[in-house]
């Protein structure tokens, strides 16, 4: 606004005019439907479209001077917005960048100027004026990544020498009084109405102390009797106050070629209108008094101007990256994203979001129904699932799980891992899913057969460790009890929240294992001094009842901090072995109720979430039953220990129970061996009978003592 | 006719009403009517500058590499492409300097439409930038006053979700009505209790509107004191 007032006080005797500029302006719905249009209709037609948009002169100070389209563009017969003038444009979209790159810009201006030119010299402007107000929109529509390349132009023809302003612009309301003004808005309504529309873009005026009258442009002979000095009104979308808008242009052009001679001082009305809180004014308007040069006296179209400058102020196109709310991929996920925002802005609005969504899961070969897992997963939010399974798809998986596909079972099947992974990819493209094709080394599956057999079993272990210290959460969800027993051991030693999940027929546990807390450098080296002593003298100190009996009775079950919390194999006191072996085909495979498999997943999954949303994590104290009455832990509820369900009787209990310490899996002797021998302890495990590891534990003293006590009585 | 509830048929007469009263007011509003359907909606485009912050902090991991070429114009890379560029530009001494402000000008898309589920009207709204790049949840979150907004996230009322426009078939806002009638029934109670007139949608729209950044002049209400018609909540007719 400075600038502006610098210029006007400096000399007014050469002061050139100079005109606001138009300012593109797309609405969210032009670039879908260009790209339905480019998809449907245009293909690979570059030719020329005409389209349509609009400018409107009731703008607020202070907004730029636009034109803007919308998805209604592409109807050139379309209704104009209302009060608002519309502008025909021709719409050249190209096949390629390169393509937009070296269309000839100049060439296009001058031949939409040419065709300006040509209406003004024909007399056909005088008759339909919007002809002077054209624009030219360069598009390369890249819907591949949703971005979109586009220029404007607005042609405008040029005087040599500029326009001299013969009186500093002023405002309507200084020069007009407030009745003639009144009588202009009058005057300008009836134009309005007689001629059936709501604007009118120029437009010649007549006033004297109290009358305003306003006639269309075609009937300047008759109008004007005196034309020494005449009015001419335009429909100005400029706010500036001391600069007209474009339209004002080629106007100024066509008076000087149809009238030019005839013409001394021209007197411009740059019309403006508007509206606030429901009250109209227009005295804001501008006039100019200008002095129109003379055209060049051949009929060669003068030199042209009108490339839009882009938002760097240079001359260039601009491009627009409409991935975020256009690209299929990105909608899907941010609307994922959004459930779960509005989950805690309606339902929970102390949820920690972040903690879940970061979170990565891994579900090493969990049971056949583990993919339905993957939607809980995706509803959370978790992006990073990391899928272990060595089996290949058969077919009556996909009746069962929704993520296999028949094709899936063709050619000896898929690997359930990988196809889990391409299939979870495909229903919502935003997850980070990784599948792994491969075995769990399992106690009593020997892996010593051959040296082959060997490597591959250490190359599996170490492949497990990394995946397992690479995630957050440990979700096991497989057919057999001893299959879970590896991962459970490299879980407790890493110090990772493991979520176990087993069924049976018609029951089934979803349990957290215990979290142990993490290491003490010096606990740890004393208690490897001394458990090797305690394992070799056979431990006496261990009662036949175990540790459970050990700790005082009144917090038996309650209020059991979650290090001190078993695993799956806790309440076991026969270490994990061959459970396939001698049993039938349907004893191999786990027979369970259709719908179980889902419940436990779900609840899984749930139960991850409450466990992460409780501060203290994996260390929080696990509810009971008895829970249920006080008040929740955790903004979801209560972090339980185990659910145990009974689809019989369609009922959940929530016990929780201790460590164990002669446990085959989470006892510290075990994780101890683990920890220092490595593979070479777990090929041991995995080599010799379940014996190992009860002789280890002192499972075997316990057994021996117990039927010692039974004998005895 | 239960209290707060809005027939479909009151509906288009509200809406009929409030064209009329648009129309004498200037504001803006016209209806859209849906090719080879009776549906239609009410539509009106609001222009605002504003600050955004175009760095959500939500999803920064993902969006931080992309953001910056949202806005961003296109240099050519290459030294042929700027020479061709040279050719365009002719000297233009009409040009004014055009005044930059600092915050950027947002076009904000209203469209009223009528939920049949509900019961009530539904505000969907979209902004986007003079580009054409509409606006993220975030970005409108950080337009929205600050007053208003800890009152709309305490208060699930009126909270802001993202939907496809029913009629359009595009990525939409809306003001989830799920609340509507509760906080309707009030004013209406009080209003027949006074055994007054009230325009619905009116009174609904200026409740909601502010929150997204519709302003309702009072002039409708005064206008209304003077029209004709009325919607009368004691009409026996729905």
């Amino acid at each position: 606004m400075a600038s502006d007032t610098k210029e006007a006080v400096s000399s007014t005797a050469d002061l050139k005019l100079q005109f606001a500029p138009f300012s593109s302006a797309l609405e969210a719905g032009f670039w879908h439907q260009l790209t339905q249009k480019k998809l449907n209709d245009y293909r690979l037609d570059e030719s020329a479209k005409y389209i349509k948009g609009y400018y409107y002169n009731g703008d607020a100070v202070g907004l730029p001077t636009r034109l803007t389209l919308e998805f209604s563009a592409f109807d050139v017969d379309g209704p104009t917005p209302a009060r608002c003038c519309p502008a025909v444009g021709m719409l050249y979209n190209t096949n390629t960048l390169d393509a937009f790159k070296t269309t000839d810009k100049k060439a296009l201006l001058e031949k939409e100027a040419k065709e300006i030119w040509d209406a003004i010299q024909s007399g056909a402007a005088v008759k339909d004026p919007s002809l002077l107000c054209r624009f030219i929109l360069l598009t390369f529509a890249d819907l591949k990544k949703y971005h979109f390349y586009y220029w404007f132009c607005f042609p405008a023809l040029c005087f040599p020498e500029g326009i001299k302003i013969v009186q500093q612009p002023s405002v309507l309301e200084q020069v007009f009084s407030a009745k003639q003004i009144a009588a202009l808005q009058e005057a300008y309504d009836g134009l309005c109405m007689k001629r059936g529309t709501t604007a009118v873009s120029y437009f010649l005026m007549k006033y004297t102390d109290d009358t305003v009258q306003l006639a269309p442009l075609q009937d300047w002979d008759t109008f004007f009797t005196d034309t020494k000095k005449v009015t001419v009104g335009v429909y100005d979308p400029c706010t500036l106050s001391q600069h007209p808008g474009w339209p004002l242009r080629n106007l100024l052009v066509l008076l000087a070629n149809q009238w030019g001679s005839k013409l001394d001082i021209v007197e411009v009305l740059c019309f403006r209108d508007r509206t606030l809180q429901g009250s109209r004014s227009i005295q804001h308007s501008v006039i100019l008094q200008l002095k129109l040069p003379e055209l060049p006296s051949n009929s060669a179209c003068p030199k042209s101007v009108g490339w839009e400058k882009n938002p760097k102020g240079a001359m260039g196109p601009r491009m627009v990256n409409l991935s975020e709310c256009m690209d299929p991929k990105r909608l899907a996920e941010s609307s994922v994203d959004l459930n779960l925002k509005l989950m805690r802005w309606r339902l929970v609005p102390s949820l920690d979001l972040d903690k879940v969504v970061k979170h990565k899961v891994s579900s090493p070969r969990c049971w056949d129904s583990r993919l339905q897992l993957a939607f809980c997963y995706i509803g959370w939010g978790v992006r990073h699932i990391t899928f272990v399974d060595n089996a290949k798809i058969s077919y009556s998986n996909p009746v069962r799980q929704p993520l296999y596909e028949f094709e899936d079972c063709l050619g000896g099947g898929k690997s359930k891992a990988v196809a889990a992974v391409e299939r979870l990819t495909k229903i919502f493209p935003g997850v980070k899913a990784e599948g792994y094709n491969m075995s769990i080394p399992m106690p009593g599956h020997p892996v010593n057969f051959s040296q082959a057999t060997l490597s591959q079993a250490q190359r599996d272990v170490e492949q497990l460790e990394k995946l397992i210290s690479e995630h957050d959460v440990v979700f096991l969800l497989m057919d057999t009890r001893e299959s879970r027993w590896l991962p459970t051991v490299i879980a407790g030693c890493k110090r990772k929240l493991v979520v176990n999940a087993a069924l049976g027929f018609d029951t089934f546990v979803v349990m957290r294992h215990g979290l142990k807390k993490p290491p003490v450098s010096q606990n740890v080296s004393a208690r490897t001094d001394s458990s090797p002593s305690c394992s070799s003298t056979s431990s006496s100190s261990s009662t036949p009842a175990g540790s459970v009996t050990s700790v005082p009775v009144s917090s038996l079950f309650s209020n059991i901090p979650g290090h001190k919390l078993g695993c799956y194999f806790c309440n076991d006191v026969v270490a994990p072995g061959d459970s396939t072996r001698d049993r039938t085909l349907d004893q191999q495979c786990t027979v369970s109720r259709p719908g179980l498999a889902m419940i436990a997943g779900a609840l899984a999954v749930e139960m991850m979430v409450s466990i992460l949303q409780h501060s203290e994590g994996g260390y929080a104290v696990a509810s009971s039953s008895d829970d249920r009455m006080n008040e929740p832990p955790t903004s979801l509820g209560l972090v339980p220990h185990q659910i145990r369900g009974f689809l019989s009787r369609f009922d959940n209990v929530l016990p929780a129970s201790l460590a164990f310490d002669k446990c085959t899996a989470c006892s510290p002797i075990v994780l101890d061996h683990y920890e220092r021998e490595g593979f070479n302890f777990l090929s041991k495990v995995f080599n010799s009978s379940h014996s190992f590891l009860e002789d280890l534990t002192g499972l075997t003293l316990l057994h021996q003592e117990t039927q010692a006590a039974e004998e005895g009585t | 006719m239960s209290l707060g509830v809005l027939e479909e048929e009151t509906f288009c007469h509200c809406c009929h009403q409030l064209l009329q009263q648009s129309e004498q007011l200037r504001d803006g509003w016209t209806w859209e009517s849906v090719q080879g359907s009776q549906e239609g909606y009410l539509r009106k485009t609001v222009l605002r500058s504003a600050v955004i912050n175009s760095h959500p902090v939500w999803n920064q991991e993902e969006s931080s590499s992309d953001s910056k070429t949202h806005t961003s114009c296109h240099s050519w890379p290459d030294q042929q492409g700027q020479e061709k560029e040279q050719c365009v530009v002719d000297e233009d001494d009409g040009v004014c300097v055009v005044p930059e402000g600092n915050s950027q000008v947002l076009q904000y898309e209203y469209h009223i439409l009528y939920s049949s589920s509900y019961s009530t009207p539904v505000l969907y709204f979209r902004a986007s930038t003079l580009e054409g790049r509409s606006l993220s949840l975030e970005e409108v979150w950080s337009s929205v006053h600050p007053n208003f907004k800890t009152r709309l996230l305490n208060n699930p009322l009126s909270t802001i979700t993202q939907q496809e426009h029913p009629l359009l078939g595009q990525p939409f806002f809306m003001l989830h009505p799920c609340r509507t009638h509760e906080f309707m029934r009030p004013v209406l109670q009080s209003a027949q209790d006074q055994r007054g007139q009230v325009n619905y949608m009116l009174t609904w729209l200026s409740v909601v509107g502010p929150l997204v950044g519709l302003e309702v002049p009072l002039n409708y209400n005064f206008k209304l004191q003077n029209a004709i018609q009325y919607y009368t909540l004691t009409s026996p007719q729905t």
